[in-house]
C-alpha cells in the first residue's frame, strides 16, 4: 500500500510535466485543428540552446532554463511559419507531413551543433528529498508539480481573462467568424504557437533537469509523451490535457514499479488504446464541431 | 458608399463571380436576391475579405478593400453577419459580443455599446452568461447581428439572416434591420425571402450564375417575376 501511494505521488509529479507537454500540444491543435509533430523537437532545440550556452560559456541553471524556454518558443515560431502559415485551409495533412520533415531537420541541426550523443544537463536542485511520514518527495519532482500548476493557471488566465485569449477561443470556436469579428487570426495563431512551445519548453526543462542529460532523441520523447497525454485527455481540451498528463504519469509510475520499464510502455499504450476504443475523443474531449474544416482557418 | 466593379472570385478554376458590378447607396437598404449557387455568399465573403478576388475592385468610401485582411476591413467600418450565423458556440453571449469589439479600444465605450445592445435585444440580455451554442436559431441570429454591430460598422452586410427561422422570428429580424437602418447604418442584405426583402429595400439586384442580371427599385419589376427569378433563375423560368 505504501508503495502504491508512493508511486501515485511520484506519478502525479512526473505527470504534471506530461500535462504541460499535452497542454502546449492541445493549444496548437485547438487553434489550428492540425497536429504539430515537431512540437517535441521544438522543445529539444530549446534544450540544446541551453546546453550550448552551458557547454560553451558555462551558463548556470537559470540561464539554461531561460534559454530552453525562449529557444523552444523561437523554434515554435519557425515551425509555424514553415509548416502551418503557408498551407492553405484544408491542407492539414500537408502541414502534418511537413512538420514531420522539420522534425528531422531540427534533429540534424542539433547533432551538427553538438555532435556528441549525450550531454549533461544541469540539475535544478540536488537537495535531499523531503520526508512526509513514510513517503519521500524529491525536490525536483515537487518543483515540477508547482511549476506545472502555476503555468496551467497562467495559461487559463491568458485564455479566459485577456483579449488574446478571447481571440484564440473565438478561433477555436469558428475561424471564419473570428476573421469576421476583426480578430487578426494569423497573428493570434502565431502567438499561440509561440506560447504553446514556451509551455512545452518549461516542461522539457523540468524533465531534463531530473534526467540530468539530454540527447537529440528528446524531441521524439516529448512528442510521444505529449501526444499520448493529449489523446488520453481529449484532443483540444485543456482540462483533458491536464488529466491525461497526470493519468499517464501515474500509470507509468505504477507499471514501472510493479512490472519494470519494458512492460511499463506496453501497458501505457494498452491504456491509450482502451481509452480510445471506449471514448474515441479521449476522456474529456468533445466531438469536433461540424464546421471544423471550414475555409479560412489558417 | 460601396462600389463593386467587375469582381471575379474563383474556387480553383470555377469562377463563382464572373465580373460582378453593383453599388450600395449610403443610408439605404440594398438587397441582393438570386437562386442558390448564384454567388451571393461568395460576393459577401469577398467583400468581407474572407475570399480573395481574382480581379476587379471593391471600393468603400473611395478606398480599395480588395487585398485587405478581414480584420482591416472590419476596422474600416464594414461588418458581415454571415450565413448560418456562425456564433462562437463555446463562448457566452457576453463574450461573443466582446469578440465583435475586438478591433476597438476603450473599455467604457465598449461597455456602453454592450448595454445599448442588451436594450435592443432583451433576449440576449437575459441569456448573457449562457453559452451561445445553447441559444435558439433566432437568438443566435440576433447574437450574430449584435456581434457585428459591436464593431460599429458604417456598412452592415447580412447574408440570409432569415434562413431557417420561424416566420414570426423572421418578422422580428426584419423589424430590427429596419430599425438599424433608421438609426443610420447602411445595410446590404442577401435574402432568399424576396417578398420580405422587397418590402424593406430601396434598391435591389438580382444575381444569377455569378452575374448581376437585374438592378432597379422594387417597383420596377413585378414581384412575381422577381420571386421566380430569385428562386429559380431565368433559364429555368423560361422552360
Amino acid at each position: 500500500m505504501i508503495d502504491f501511494v508512493q508511486n501515485t505521488l511520484d506519478g502525479v509529479m512526473i505527470g504534471s510535466s506530461y500535462a504541460l507537454l499535452a497542454l502546449g500540444f492541445t493549444l496548437i491543435f485547438g487553434v489550428m485543428r492540425r497536429l504539430n509533430l515537431s512540437y517535441g523537437p521544438t522543445i529539444m532545440i530549446g534544450a540544446y540552446l541551453g546546453t550550448l550556452l552551458n557547454v560553451q560559456l558555462g551558463a548556470g541553471a537559470a540561464a539554461v532554463a531561460g534559454a530552453t524556454v525562449v529557444g523552444a518558443a523561437l523554434a515554435g515560431i519557425y515551425v509555424e511559419r514553415l509548416c502551418f502559415a503557408p498551407m492553405a485551409a484544408g491542407a492539414g495533412i500537408a502541414s502534418m507531413v511537413s512538420s514531420f520533415a522539420i522534425w528531422m531537420q531540427l534533429e540534424q541541426a542539433a547533432i551538427l551543433v553538438l555532435p556528441r550523443h549525450t550531454y549533461a544537463f544541469l540539475p535544478l536542485t540536488t537537495g535531499a528529498p523531503l520526508t512526509l511520514g513514510p513517503f519521500l518527495v524529491r525536490l525536483d519532482y515537487a518543483a515540477m508539480l508547482v511549476a506545472a500548476a502555476a503555468l496551467a493557471a497562467g495559461v487559463y488566465l491568458i485564455l479566459y481573462r485577456t483579449r488574446l485569449g478571447l481571440g484564440l477561443r473565438a478561433i477555436v470556436g469558428n475561424p471564419v467568424a473570428a476573421h469576421l469579428a476583426g480578430i487578426d487570426v494569423r497573428f493570434s495563431t502565431l502567438t499561440a504557437f509561440a506560447l504553446a512551445s514556451a509551455v512545452g519548453g518549461v516542461a522539457g526543462y523540468l524533465v531534463l533537469a531530473v534526467d540530468q542529460q539530454v540527447t537529440p532523441m528528446f524531441g521524439m520523447w516529448a512528442t510521444f509523451k505529449g501526444l499520448i497525454a493529449m489523446m488520453l485527455g481529449g484532443l483540444g481540451s485543456i482540462p483533458g490535457a491536464l488529466l491525461g498528463g497526470l493519468l499517464l504519469g501515474v500509470v507509468e509510475a505504477q507499471a514501472q514499479w510493479y512490472f519494470g520499464p519494458h512492460i511499463r510502455d506496453l501497458l501505457t499504450y494498452a491504456v491509450l488504446f482502451l481509452v480510445l476504443v471506449v471514448r474515441p475523443t479521449g476522456l474529456m474531449g468533445e466531438a469536433p464541431p461540424a464546421d471544423a474544416a471550414a475555409p479560412g482557418r489558417a | 458608399m460601396l462600389e463593386v466593379a467587375s469582381l471575379v472570385t474563383a474556387y480553383g478554376k470555377i469562377e463563382a463571380l464572373k465580373g460582378v458590378s453593383l453599388s450600395v447607396e449610403r443610408g439605404g437598404i440594398t438587397c441582393l436576391l438570386g437562386p442558390n449557387g448564384a454567388g451571393k455568399t461568395t460576393l459577401m465573403m469577398t467583400i468581407a475579405g474572407i475570399l480573395r478576388p481574382r480581379r476587379g475592385s471593391i471600393r468603400f468610401d473611395g478606398a480599395e478593400l480588395a487585398g485587405l485582411t478581414p480584420a482591416q476591413i472590419v476596422a474600416r467600418g464594414v461588418a458581415l453577419v454571415p450565413e448560418n450565423r456562425l456564433v462562437f458556440p463555446q463562448m457566452s453571449v457576453r463574450e461573443n459580443l466582446l469578440a465583435g469589439a475586438y478591433q476597438r479600444s476603450g473599455a467604457s465605450e465598449i461597455a456602453a455599446d454592450t448595454k445599448r445592445l442588451y436594450e435592443r435585444f432583451p433576449r440576449l440580455s437575459e441569456r448573457r452568461e449562457q453559452l451561445a451554442g445553447t441559444l435558439s436559431g433566432g437568438e443566435q441570429q440576433m447574437l450574430a447581428v449584435g456581434r457585428a454591430l459591436m464593431s460599429r460598422p458604417r456598412l452592415l452586410l447580412m447574408d440570409e439572416p432569415s434562413l431557417g427561422l420561424a416566420p414570426i422570428v423572421v418578422d422580428e429580424i426584419f423589424r430590427i434591420i429596419a430599425e438599424l437602418n433608421a438609426d443610420g447604418t447602411t445595410v446590404f442584405l442577401v435574402e432568399q425571402n424576396a417578398h420580405k426583402a422587397l418590402q424593406v429595400a430601396r434598391r435591389f439586384y438580382l444575381m444569377e450564375q455569378g452575374r448581376v442580371t437585374f438592378s432597379g427599385t422594387p417597383g420596377q419589376l413585378a414581384e412575381d417575376e422577381v420571386i421566380q427569378r430569385a428562386y429559380l433563375g431565368t433559364r429555368r423560368a423560361a422552360v
